[in-house]
């Protein structure tokens, strides 16, 4: 038996790597494994006052840190049975359109569009091919002036609260959302032409999850039309090479991020989002990972036109920036956000006086764990013995990128 | 001459690796000083080789991050360590008990067959050259430490409150006008008070303020304001739990 290291993912956040095991010739199991440090959020957030939860559970991830505070928010909510305002929801998802520009961005025109043209990275990319890196960070900086205004700070603001938010949005701030989306929406269309062209990878999952909201919802829905609370079908499990657990959806592999939310939700999307979807339908269906790239393409175009509909909406209406007063009270909440990545859980057991009693987090790398197993071992089958060394792995290593792994995120899968 | 720089990362969020690609046009004039030999998260490219300026970011969290920080120290002549996981451990060394307690409560087992440690700040293993907090840390502030050490002169250091910058902006005091809990008296500047700016109070993400601070009159005005002491301490504590001063 002879195995390939994989010792670092590279142009992906975290610290992974993998191994692919070879017997008799053939490949015969690859083990996907995440050595990021346990950073033990669950354990953190317990006994805390659920008002200072969100700011800390922002710092799970970085790239996704807004996803976080609004699924933290949205479990304390539902614990404490408070309703909020239309437009604190609209809020909410226009900081969320924000993340996920920041986030499509950063993956597909500094991480992925390096593999198309064939550059170890953006910045050496960016002699031959400039424009296309600085097309991608116009629309990155832009997803993070909405961070920044919503959220507070591009990187773990604390503005978004239970109830409400601390600062709410100024008419010109909204108004330059507004136009800026407008602007940026011609170079995300031309990106879709760009990203549609990568080769297919990986596994075909069997299932696909997403929430039941575009951006977020109070329930999971999946391929099979079932919609349940993930409780329901949801397993994880620990292994002992890796400190991510392993989930099953009804005891099968799964699959969350773009591309299940373009194919489960297309009827979603926004008009023109919704043209580039149907125009790529069916390859869409053909179902390979690496079509996640171009599903976030097609994402992009919807963020902005969706930015634009909600900064009109808001402008039109006027910033009223009522908090809802809150009781702490006994109870348990479940929020469920689509993170970049995909479905992101929040759940809290909240005690009389407003202290974390319990609490749970999955967050989507921990959910595609097994499908970037799967996909890594269909993808060296392929591969093993056809292509030498160096194309060999560098395929590996794009199969793993198409997952847009956030592996920081991944290791504080946890039931307490 | 092009100075070599290498981006270490350590168990962390990302974010600090993450903020030097928000420097958006400003990262490509720092390329015109320095040559990019490490960086995992934005580069497949690595070479094996002396670096003048290593950024380590995050805790020491597994015996990985241990050996990689040596590695980084090893190699390079000047190195920062760079936010507050680095700097005084962050969110994840706020976390109690053993390791071998943590890993039984989130995993089931007290087997460690990945090695993890309790979470530490780098600078409990090695010396460093400098160090910049902030959770992260505000990146002008970066972007001016690598400027400096590219033109030879040393960076300098910020030794004042978040309450100094509250003021300059003239933000309406949250403390005192409306008695939310605020750190920004006895927390390290540099940020631009940009959590007052959103009308909460400030949460000590940069960690505390190393010289003149008072946290003990801090701790009296939470406490008359209705804080209870445990609620306070560990308000404190969140993301320097290894600094006594809190
Ligand atoms: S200091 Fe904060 S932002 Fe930086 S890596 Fe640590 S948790 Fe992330
Ligand atoms: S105000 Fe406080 S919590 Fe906010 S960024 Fe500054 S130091 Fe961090």
């Amino acid at each position: 038996m002879v195995s390939i290291e994989i010792d670092a993912f590279t142009r992906v956040e975290g610290n992974g790597g993998a191994e692919v095991i070879i017997e008799n010739g053939e490949v015969k199991d690859v083990k996907v494994k995440i050595f990021e440090g346990p950073r033990f959020f669950e354990l953190l957030t317990l006994g805390r006052y659920y008002w200072d939860v969100p700011d800390l559970e922002a710092r799970i991830c970085a790239i996704c840190y807004l996803s976080h505070s609004v699924a933290s928010v949205l479990g304390i909510e539902r614990a404490f049975g408070v309703k909020v305002s239309k437009e604190i929801e609209l809020l909410r998802e226009l900081g969320l359109l924000g993340e996920l520009l920041e986030s499509n961005a950063l993956h597909l025109y500094l991480l992925v569009a390096p593999d198309l043209f064939g550059y170890s990275d953006a910045i050496r990319m960016a002699t031959k091919h400039g424009e296309i890196v600085k097309e991608g960070l116009a629309i990155k900086a832009f997803g993070n002036y909405i961070r920044e205004i919503i959220g507070g700070r591009e990187i773990h603001g604390i503005n978004v609260k239970p109830g409400g938010f601390g600062r709410y949005p100024t008419v010109e701030e909204l108004e330059r959302m507004e136009r800026q989306s407008e602007a940026l929406l011609r170079l995300a269309r031309r990106g879709v032409g760009i990203f549609a062209g990568q080769e297919a990878l990986g596994a075909k999952p069997v299932h696909y999850i997403a929430v039941n909201g575009y951006l977020y919802g109070d329930k999971l829905i999946a391929s099979d039309k079932d919609t349940f609370d993930y409780f329901e079908h949801i397993e994880e499990k620990a292994l002992s090479y890796s400190f991510a657990k392993q989930s099953r959806y009804k005891g099968e592999i799964f699959m969350v991020g773009a591309l299940p939310r373009v194919l489960l939700k297309s009827e979603m999307l926004t008009p023109m989002a919704k043209h580039l979807y149907e125009e790529y339908k069916e390859k869409l269906a053909q179902g390979y990972v690496s079509l996640n790239n171009l599903a976030q393409a097609i994402e992009l175009v919807y963020a902005l036109e969706r930015t634009k509909e909600i900064t009109r909406e808001l402008l039109d209406k006027g910033i009223d920036g009522e908090n809802v007063p809150i009781e702490p009270q006994e109870g348990e909440g479940i929020g469920y956000v689509e993170a970049p990545r995909g479905v992101l859980i929040h759940h809290y057991k909240i005690d009389e006086k407003g202290n974390i009693a319990y609490s749970n987090i999955i967050t989507p790398t921990a959910f595609n764990h097994a499908i970037m197993e799967l996909s890594l071992y269909e993808e060296a089958k392929r591969r093993y013995g056809t292509s030498d060394e160096s194309t060999f792995l560098q395929k590996l290593e794009e199969t793993v990128r198409a997952f847009d792994p956030c592996i920081s995120c991944s290791v504080h899968v946890v039931r307490l | 001459m092009m100075l070599k720089l290498g981006v270490f990362e350590l168990t962390d969020c990302g974010g600090c690796a993450l903020n030097i690609l928000f420097l958006y046009e400003k990262l490509f004039d720092l390329l015109e000083f320095y040559e990019i030999k490490e960086f995992h998260m934005a580069s497949s490219f690595k070479e094996h080789d002396t670096l003048d300026v290593a950024l380590v970011t995050g805790t020491v969290s597994t015996q990985r991050d241990l050996n990689l920080l040596h590695y980084a120290r090893n190699h390079s002549k000047y190195l920062i360590a760079l936010g507050t996981c680095a700097t005084h451990g962050d969110v994840q060394a706020s976390v109690e008990g053993k390791i071998r307690e943590k890993l039984e409560k989130v995993y089931g087992t007290k087997a460690n067959p990945m090695r993890a440690l309790d979470s530490t700040p780098i600078v409990q293993h090695v010396a460093v050259d400098y160090a910049l907090p902030g959770c992260p840390y505000d990146k002008d502030e970066i972007y001016q430490i690598l400027m400096n050490l590219a033109k030879g002169v040393e960076p300098p250091t910020k030794d004042y409150p978040v309450c100094i910058e509250c003021k300059l902006n003239e933000y309406e005091c949250v403390l005192i006008k409306r008695g939310t809990p605020c750190l920004g008296p006895i927390t390290l500047g540099g940020c631009n008070a940009v959590c007052i700016k959103s009308k909460v109070g400030c949460i000590g993400c940069r960690g505390p303020l190393p010289k003149e601070a008072n946290p003990a009159g801090e701790f009296e005005i939470l406490k008359e304001l209705g804080y209870g002491e445990e609620y306070i301490r560990r308000k404190f504590k969140t993301f320097a739990r290894g600094e006594l001063r809190w």
